[in-house]
């Protein structure tokens, strides 16, 4: 049950700071999950532990039965920060996921254009992280942790940088590559009305722990235009008395 | 452009200044030889080709010590920035090592060795090896943790995560310590040939003060001082070079 499972994971940051405590959560192949939560809930720490970045203290995490004990190939993960590698161009840095594994072929350089293309960089290929604004440095790490077409996709709040226009853009495009490749995702944010428009099931966190879920019944595919629609303001603010309660 | 003009404008106030202090004092060619006689020597000097196989040996054991210094140097920070138990273990003696003045072991050497190049490089190589070393240990130590977190994603081996993050990442710092080992070369290799050279320009500085000839031993620092400009200036514009894909962006 669950192609990523956590179960009663806690995290304690030496000596003795609980940052994550007792999380179970499990996401089928396919689903889009969001975890929402204040500043310093813990919600980086979860997902490092999801990746196997980070040794549980107690629980495990299993992604197809297999427990997690190390980073796996199988896994794309966007960091908080868009930790792009000065030195490497654009296309370069979309491709170091392929080139630590081999020379990159003709086939994944065009991947690489389409990704580039895709979070609209398409001309911006051949330039260095610092010629770029901060949100297209973090729309090359989206399309960096998608070069590989990973099965899970972890992503940590990928879109703050960006204005609400590319942002809804790029959610739009995202839902779409998720679900034609049928990713699993766990994708934390900040914004209740991203969670909302982009997940399956939302989970609020706070002081470590999972307080409450929300299964969020919209069609699929999702219309730009369902974010004015009076059902999607009241999940909207369902997630919001959650997070309050929290 | 401004600033430039300036400095060239200094230079030539302060040439002219020794020059006409020279002339109305009349001092003594032995204690302060004026800019013009100086450069007459120079020019003797090279003309006649008497001054060059000397600047090229100079040069030569220069390039030789920095070379094997630096590589050392770069190779052991590798290793000793790669494994902590090996740097807690040996740090104390590198440290105690560049705490002895290397020019000190000169007569050392040239009892092991004898005089000539094989001691004058040695001691260059001692004196370039430190700060690369040091350099190099700093660079490949202070890498953003999440790039090691993405390497660590990328499922990155221990080589691979040294060759594609920790060197390209230190490589400013690497080639700032390269800077300071040039410099420090060519001291190295000047002083080390009062003790222990019988030709190159630190041997001919000693034979000029042995016959009293002040002018000689101005231009021999007049080339010295040439030697050492032009190697830093290399090195700046390899510098540049290698970092270029680092500099996109940064303005410069
Ligand atoms: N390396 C660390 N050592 C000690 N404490 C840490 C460390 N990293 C994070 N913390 C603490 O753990 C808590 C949770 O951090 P975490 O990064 O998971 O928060 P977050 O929910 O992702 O916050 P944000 O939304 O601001 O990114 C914070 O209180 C933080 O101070
Ligand atoms: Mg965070």
């Amino acid at each position: 049950m669950g192609f990523l499972r956590i179960d009663g994971a806690s995290y304690t940051y030496p000596p003795d700071e609980t940052v994550v405590n007792g999380v179970d959560w499990a996401i089928d192949q396919g689903a889009f999950h969001c975890l929402v939560g204040r500043s310093g809930c813990g919600k980086t720490t979860l997902l490092k532990l999801a990746a196997g970045l980070l040794p549980p203290s107690r629980g495990a995490v299993h992604i197809q039965d297999a427990p997690v004990t190390e980073p796996s190939p199988q896994v794309g993960f966007v960091f908080q920060n868009p930790t792009l590698l000065d030195w490497l161009t654009a296309m370069e840095n979309v491709l170091l996921p392929v080139s630590l594994k081999r020379r990159p072929r003709v086939a994944d350089r065009g991947r690489a254009a389409e990704l580039l293309a895709l979070v609209g960089l398409a001309e911006y290929a051949g330039r260095h992280p610092r010629e770029l604004s901060g949100g297209q440095q973090s729309r090359v790490a989206i399309a960096r942790a998608l070069v590989n077409e990973p099965l899970v996709l972890l992503m940590d709040e990928p879109f703050a940088a960006l204005d609400a226009i590319t942002r809804e853009e790029l959610q739009a495009d995202l839902l779409r590559l998720c679900a034609s490749r049928r990713t699993t995702v766990l994708f934390v944010t900040h914004d209740i009305a991203e969670a909302v428009y982009l997940a399956d099931r939302v989970a609020v966190m706070a002081e470590g722990r999972v307080r409450d879920t929300l299964d969020i019944d919209l069609a699929r595919p999702r219309a730009p235009d369902l974010r004015y629609s009076p059902r999607f303001n009241e999940l909207c603010r369902a997630a919001r008395q959650a997070m309050d309660a929290a | 452009m401004g600033a430039r003009l300036w400095t060239y404008g200094l230079l030539a106030a302060f040439l002219g200044a020794w020059e006409a202090g020279c002339r109305i004092t009349d001092i003594s060619e032995l204690i302060l030889p004026a800019p013009s006689v100086v450069l007459t020597t120079l020019w003797h000097g090279l003309s006649t080709g008497y001054l060059l196989p000397h600047i090229w040996l100079t040069g030569a054991e220069m390039l030789l010590g920095l070379a094997a210094g630096c590589g050392i140097g770069f190779v052991c920070g590798i290793v000793l920035g790669e494994t902590a138990f090996l740097r807690r273990v040996l740090y104390p003696y590198i440290i105690a090592s560049q705490v002895v003045p290397k020019l000190a072991l000169v007569p050392l050497f040239i009892l092991w060795f004898g005089f000539g190049m094989t001691s004058t490089v040695i001691i260059t190589a001692l004196i370039c090896f430190f700060p690369l070393l040091e350099n190099t240990m700093t660079g490949i130590a202070h890498i953003d943790p999440q790039k090691r977190e993405l390497f660590r994603m990328l499922g990155a081996t221990r080589m691979q995560t040294l060759f594609r993050l920790k060197i390209p990442s230190g490589l400013p710092v690497i080639l700032a310590g390269l800077r300071v080992a040039v410099v420090l070369a060519l001291v190295g290799a000047v002083v080390a040939e009062f003790i222990a050279g019988r030709e190159g320009l630190g041997a001919m500085i000693i034979a000029s003060q042995g016959m009293m000839d002040s002018p000689q031993m101005f231009a021999l620092l007049v080339v010295i001082t040439a030697l050492g400009m032009l190697f830093y200036q290399a090195t700046l514009l390899a510098e540049r070079w290698v970092l270029r894909r680092h500099m996109k962006g940064t303005g410069q």
